[in-house]
């Protein structure tokens, strides 16, 4: 019975459609870690970036109930802590895992403490204003793909023109060119009169405004409200994404989406009922993540060269 | 001449680094102290209020020392494993790992009590060795990125706990945790009228043994070249990726005591959430102590106060014991960058 109800067309649209949902904030993520790591800076505050981001997005949401300021806010809100992260970074030249962890406590501190002084000890979960799923006439309706590709809410949409801006700007313009110098030799750039600090602050910013974009991602076109937990290791996992997708935004995008696919389908098992306990399936995701960049699979990947070196000039 | 000026190398003489941890310390205080007055309190008694708990008294202390165990053992392994150029991270899920072992062994096996005490170090020391040494394995063999891949197992140790103690290892009742551990495997109190376990004693001598093994041993040095230098390590014929992995064992193992000595000696009994992030200010405490093993006792015994004293600071004058996070990594972010500050002098003349 339950393996007849697996195959219905039901379960494949639903499911394509969670999948295209749940991969948009990883995505979004991705996208501005991809510029962070192609001007050689790995960034692992991202998880903490977007925790903050969604705990932005919901206060002005739940304040002025207005989901595009919100988003907005949420944005500026990474690219504000993403300056403390790039001064670190980049003028400080501290060890980058060792930054991005300790910030991840700090905004895991942050966050508990802020929302908690705003919302009152007590209050149960309070749900803000969201962004809502389009409907295109027709379009949306067709069957199987209908939802997945035309139901989704303006933000996905957003993002996938934002794949491809990131990939001309990165691989297309004089810009990007610089960028990636920086990245991959940072001596032979500075020789060439590009500046490594400059390239580097703004690859850590551009993720930070994608960062803090993916929070409010989560919190206004996916749950509709703030939790401590609301981020779960999808900054780590946007990280493992960029490397999957090879430093490119494109194929970071279908990285994207084999990730929602997977989560997608613990959730839609869960919901249909299977043998599996749903703690293990839950752990689906994580498993998938670890094997995409276990270096079991497609060869060793090609790394920016200066990724995770401090740069000094001599 | 110019009032600042760059120095050729950063100044490093004891008294630098004792003077620019010092500023830096003052000044996550003082930014912390913003976040106080927003509760309306006086930053000043805050902070008393903060050490009193925890070294005031003899049942505060207690609960230092109990806090500081797991503390000081997940510093230590990252310690190990950081030193020989393995960056992990998995320290959360070590501990939960090694938590959920000591308590299969508790409830499920029937050992004489003095048996079971370095049987269960024994068999937590394994799992946590074979949950860190698999990623390990994927870096030294296969190239993958130990950092994000060890993030990952976080997720999935702590996921596996959540469903051992749903399912199979369930008490009967409303909440999802095992039974109470018997009493014959609780660790010993040792200080009477107080919490304090003898958790804190296997801490200590776990920082007394790896400071010897980094220090005075060869398979140390193997170790910490390996982590300085992977190449200069593989001319001297060193196998980094054998290296690799002990550290990983060690530092597994260590972080699953952290684990054992949580719920053998302080919770009694396996649940959800029974690391709470001691897996990450554990590193926080290594990153104070500079990768030190004996600096890592006072700065965990300093850290597990902080977390007693926040505690009793909530209870009582209803400030989020969050903020101590925020106090813990600002301290341990401005001491990184006060090596900004030793880059340069401050020319008077």
């Amino acid at each position: 019975m339950n393996a007849h109800r697996l195959v219905s067309l039901a379960f494949f649209t639903t499911w394509l459609a969670a999948s295209v949902r749940l991969a948009g904030p990883v995505l979004l993520a991705a996208l501005g870690e991809t510029f962070a790591e192609n001007s050689g800076v790995l960034n692992v505050g991202i998880e903490g970036t977007i925790l903050l981001g969604a705990l932005a997005s919901f206060l002005t949401a739940y304040i002025t109930g207005m989901v595009w300021v919100s988003l907005l806010v949420a944005m500026l809100t990474g690219i504000v802590f993403n300056l403390l992260l790039a001064w670190m970074y980049v003028t400080v030249r501290a060890s980058q895992v060792v930054v991005g962890l300790v910030f991840n406590v700090l905004a895991l501190g942050i966050t508990a403490t802020v929302y908690r002084r705003v919302m009152g000890e007590s209050a149960g979960p309070q749900t803000v204003a969201m962004f809502a799923p389009l409907h295109i006439p027709w379009l949306s309706d067709l069957p199987l793909l209908g939802p997945s590709l035309f139901g989704q809410t303006i933000l996905l949409y957003l993002t996938l023109a934002m794949v491809l801006v990131a990939h001309f700007v990165l691989f297309r313009t004089s810009f990007g060119l610089a960028l990636r110098a920086a990245g991959e030799n940072p001596s032979a750039a500075d020789a060439a009169g590009i500046s490594v600090p400059r390239m580097r602050y703004i690859g850590v910013l551009i993720g930070g405004a994608t960062a803090g974009m993916a929070g409010a991602y989560l919190v206004l076109a996916q749950i509709g409200l703030f939790r401590e937990s609301i981020v779960s290791g999808q900054g780590f996992i946007a990280l493992g994404i960029v490397i999957f997708g090879r430093w490119s935004p494109w194929k970071a995008a279908v990285a994207a989406l084999v990730f929602g696919a997977c989560d997608a389908l613990q959730l839609s098992l869960q919901v249909v009922g299977s043998n599996v306990p749903p703690q293990l399936l839950a752990a689906l995701p994580y498993v998938v993540t670890i094997l995409a960049i276990s270096g079991l699979f497609g060869g060793k990947a090609i790394q920016p060269a200066a990724l995770m070196v401090p740069y000094a000039k001599e | 001449m110019k009032l600042i000026q760059r120095r050729v190398s950063p100044a490093d003489s004891p008294l630098a680094i004792a003077a620019s941890m010092g500023f830096a310390v003052l000044a996550a205080l003082l930014i912390t102290s913003l976040l106080f007055s927003l509760y309306r309190a006086n930053p000043l008694t805050a902070y008393i209020a903060l050490l009193r708990e925890p070294f005031g008294s003899l049942r505060g202390f207690g609960y230092t020392l109990v806090r500081t165990a797991p503390l000081t053992l997940i510093a230590l392994g990252t310690i190990v494993s950081w030193r020989s150029g393995f960056g992990y991270l998995g320290f959360e899920g070590c501990s939960v790992i090694g938590a959920a072992a000591s308590a299969w062994l508790a409830l499920f096996t029937s050992i004489s009590s003095w048996v079971f005490l370095p049987a269960v170090l024994l068999l937590s020391f394994a799992a946590g060795a074979v949950w860190a040494g698999v990623v390990a394995l994927l870096r030294a063999r296969f190239g993958g990125n130990e950092v994000l891949i060890s993030l990952m197992t976080n997720y999935i140790a702590i996921l596996l706990v959540q469903y051992l103690v749903s399912g199979p290892m369930r008490a009967s009742g409303g909440v999802p945790e095992t039974a109470l551990l018997p009493r014959a495997t609780w660790l010993r109190f040792i200080l009477p009228g107080t919490r304090a376990h003898s958790g804190i004693l296997l801490a200590l001598v776990a920082a007394c043994v790896v400071w010897v093994l980094l220090r005075k041993t060869a398979v140390g040095y193997e170790l910490i070249v390996s982590g300085l230098s992977p190449s200069a390590a593989r001319f001297a014929g060193i196998n980094v990726g054998r290296r690799l992995i002990l550290a990983a064992v060690c530092a597994g193992g260590l972080g699953a005591w952290a684990g054992t000595v949580e719920i053998l000696g302080e919770q009694h009994r396996l649940m959800d959430g029974i690391s709470g992030g001691v897996g990450f200010t554990g590193i926080i405490v290594a990153l104070l102590a500079r990768l030190n093993p004996l600096a890592v006792v006072p700065a965990a015994i300093l850290y597990g106060g902080m977390t007693v004293g926040a505690n009793a600071m909530q209870r009582r004058a209803g400030i989020p014991s969050s903020i101590t996070f925020i106090l813990q990594s600002l301290i341990v972010l401005m001491v990184l960058a006060s090596d900004l500050f030793r880059r340069y002098r401050v020319n008077l003349t």
